[in-house]
């Protein structure tokens, strides 16, 4: 008994350490049950086309004969691959080993017995969780008709159908809008059958004693009241006497406010949960990009941003409080989410563990930037976190929460505002540089290796005829990724692959040296 | 080598005092004029020069008793209409004088331009151009970090050559700038008329007194070429 316990566990053990049993898992995992990940889509594209063809074959058995072979298909293949199916999904939904080493590590941390019945419960009552949940019991009812003996199974093929809701995530969606408004279509149907229930009643007590040929019992009444409210009216049962009649006026005005009162329902919860399907397909979409730019607030600021991003070519998706700015953005041709960036939540789905690599606070309320930036460095510290704020207090506090660029449009506008007082001119020549309004624009060129800037001296370099005015060099070193400012450095001054050169000039003429290089 | 004129600044928001300190701070004479029930915050250390009046009445614009001609106006108030209101007042007042007005979108500028504003600062257009450039362009937010936003050595400023320097009658190309540690952006050339140019461009000026130089350069070459410039 000690034995073959303290084998259970060494196995166990060997599992949670083994790194192939844990790569397989985690493959098997995503290839069923992650959305994310870029095969699942062919295996969600099989598995449909699998229960396609076994639906094809049960409708066109009704009429003639299949031939054996693709009954054999059905018997077969088709059985295996649900089989299969479902015991990997029950098999990725929990660890079994990881159970084990819990209940023995706490065992021994209060000095008692691992006991195998304890253990076995456990881990039925886990398995048991997944068994028992809907999809689960769906699947296993599709298994069910392989079984030959009982015609009536053949019928559960179609909640092979049911299957592929699983495979299609707008199926899904439709599905999670009906749990959503449970309490009030609950409601509705507990009012509709008290309505069916009164009304067939009634019109048996008026016409069931041989008034109406039709009427031959309670159940024809029944449903003759369910055809009648659901104002289908397949007219087979009809009232022949005037009180029954009556009956039937009035449960025809009950069936419309009850259908209409459906439609609405089903049709407002779908428009909140349009909110959620489209963030869903946005998160998928920003999914693809390997870096992300993340905006929250598309105010004034954001706006600009955004433009300035698009044009440079960057990938960024918009987060907002407020969904008219997210219908904005999202008119505006953007990917827009109508998220809280304070919570942690909107930014796990966006990857904020290895994907995103740039988050800007750009809300106009300075509290909310500092509150998501905390947020953001919180969930990951390595983020690069642009902050607005126009209190310099604040600054203070953002810079303290290590935020990596705090700005204050105010200062920069304050800033240039003053120098148009003593230097007209001068404050033209920025606001042409910095807003990008004349042709000459400020830019950055990196020196690759073996062109031929590298090794050279600035003196050797004719800035003048290449139409570039050389405003100073970053001198590549190890200590920083861009290094330091040498503002105009001298003529013996000694480029290298890596540094980076500012200059002024036509974006033509940077990038004409560009392609010197 | 800068003219200090006086500047009335209307509205003491955010963006007013970060105006004012930046004014002041390059020595010029303030006047903050704000409505009647703007809330005002002042830090306690500094004497600000306040004035109530009501915006919307010329009589009170006029009390305030200002030489059009050798002042500047900024409107710098929260609210764009306000602003907005402020420069057709001050237009309509003085044709000739200098406003400045802060927006804070394309839509705004477009009508404090057509208002008669002289030169509109875009609150969010420069901010905007930083938070990208950090993203696309790290070595250019950094030079212009170092050259334009923060406190140091390096600046930018323009300086108007007067009679008589040594550089008059010469050519741009026969004055070693680089060697000189000084950087020469742009230049407005009267003799080509008074639009600004950057000297990018081909064109070699000739350096006449009038025309006006922008230059970048740390603080002490600024000082060496403007005694050179004295000394003629």
């Amino acid at each position: 008994m000690e034995k073959s316990k303290h084998k259970l566990l060494s196995f166990a053990y060997f599992l949670e350490s083994s790194k192939f049993y844990n790569k397989i898992k985690k493959f098997v995992y995503d290839l069923i049950e992650n959305d994310e990940y870029k095969y699942k889509r062919y295996f969600d594209i099989f598995m449909i086309f699998v229960i396609l063809s076994s639906v094809t074959l049960l409708v066109m058995d009704v009429k003639r004969h299949i031939p054996h072979w693709l009954d054999d298909f059905d018997l077969y293949f088709v059985t295996t691959v649900f089989v299969v199916e479902y015991l990997l999904r029950m098999w990725v939904y929990s660890d079994i080993h990881k159970i084990i080493i819990d209940e023995y590590e706490e065992s021994s941390y209060f000095d008692k017995e691992v006991s195998f019945y304890a253990l076995f419960r456990k881990i039925v009552k886990n398995k048991w969780t997944y068994i028992s949940s809907f999809s689960a019991i769906i699947d296993l009812i599709a298994i069910l008709p392989s079984y030959r003996g009982l015609r009536v199974l053949r019928v559960f093929v179609l909640f092979r159908a049911f299957k592929m809701l699983r495979y299609t995530k707008s199926l899904t969606g439709f599905l999670y809008v009906l749990k959503n408004k449970k309490f009030e279509l609950m409601t509705l149907l507990t009012l509709s059958t008290f309505f069916i229930f009164i009304a067939g009643i009634m019109l048996y007590v008026f016409e069931g004693d041989n008034e109406n040929p039709n009427i031959h019992n309670l159940f024809d009444a029944f449903y003759w009241a369910l055809i009648t409210i659901s104002t289908v009216g397949y007219g087979d049962i009809a009232p022949v006497t005037p009180e029954g009649r009556v009956v039937t006026m009035l449960i025809i005005f009950t069936g419309i406010g009850l259908i209409s009162f459906v439609t609405s329902i089903i049709v407002s919860s779908f428009n909140e949960r349009l909110g959620v399907l489209r963030e869903d397909r946005v998160v998928q979409e920003v999914g693809k990009k390997k870096k992300l730019t993340v905006v929250c607030g598309y105010g004034l600021l954001g706006r600009l941003v955004v433009k300035g991003l698009e044009k440079e070519g960057v990938d960024f998706v918009i987060i907002d409080r407020n969904e008219e700015m997210v219908a904005l953005a999202y008119n505006d041709g953007h990917h827009a989410i109508c998220a809280d960036a304070t919570k942690g939540t909107i930014f796990e789905k966006l990857g904020i563990a290895d994907r995103v690599s740039h988050v800007l606070c750009l809300t106009s309320d300075d509290i909310q930037n500092a509150f998501i930036a905390v947020n953001v460095k919180s969930l990951n510290s390595e983020v690069y976190v642009t902050a607005r704020c126009s209190d310099q207090e604040i600054a203070t506090k953002m810079e303290y929460a290590h935020v990596n660029q705090v700005i204050m449009p105010e200062e920069v506008a304050g800033m240039m505002g003053a120098v148009y007082a003593g230097e007209p001119v001068a404050f033209e020549v920025l606001l042409s540089i910095i807003e990008e309004k004349e042709k000459t624009h400020i830019n950055e060129i990196a020196i690759t290796e073996g062109s031929f800037l590298d090794n050279k001296m600035i003196g050797e370099v004719n800035f003048k005829r290449l139409r570039l005015i050389l405003l100073g060099v970053f001198k590549r070193s190890e200590a920083s990724k861009l290094g330091e400012f040498i503002f105009n450095p001298s003529d013996d001054f000694v480029l290298n692959a890596g540094d980076n050169l500012v200059c002024l000039g036509y974006s033509t003429a940077v990038a004409n040296l560009k392609r010197k290089m | 080598m800068q003219i200090k004129k006086d500047i009335v600044l209307f509205g003491y928001g955010s963006f007013g005092r970060q105006l004012y300190k930046n004014l002041r701070s390059r020595g010029h004479k303030v006047k903050v004029v704000v409505g009647l029930d703007d809330y005002v915050e002042i830090e306690s250390d500094s004497a600000v020069d306040i004035t109530r009046i009501n915006i919307k009445r010329n009589d009170d614009i006029l009390a305030l008793n200002v030489n059009a001609f050798e002042s500047i106006f900024y409107c710098a108030m929260n609210k764009t209409a306000n602003n907005l209101f402020l420069v057709l007042t001050l237009k309509s007042l003085y044709p000739q004088a200098n406003v400045i007005a802060n927006s804070n979108s394309n839509e705004t500028t477009r009508k404090l331009k057509y208002a008669g504003a002289t030169s509109v600062i875009d609150l969010y257009e420069a901010t905007s151009r930083r938070i990208v450039n950090v993203l696309t362009k790290p070595a250019v937010s950094m030079a212009l970090d170092e050259i334009v936003y923060k406190q140091n050595d390096l600046k930018m400023l323009e300086i108007e050559l007067e009679e008589n320097t040594f550089l008059e009658g010469k050519y741009v190309n026969e004055i070693r700038f680089r060697q000189m540690g000084i950087i020469l952006i742009a230049i407005i050339d009267k003799e080509l008329g008074y639009e600004l140019v950057f000297t990018d461009h081909r064109i070699n000026h000739k350096l006449d007194a009038g025309d006006i130089l922008v230059i970048v350069a740390k603080k002490e070459d600024i000082s060496k070429f403007q005694e050179m410039l004295k000394k003629g």
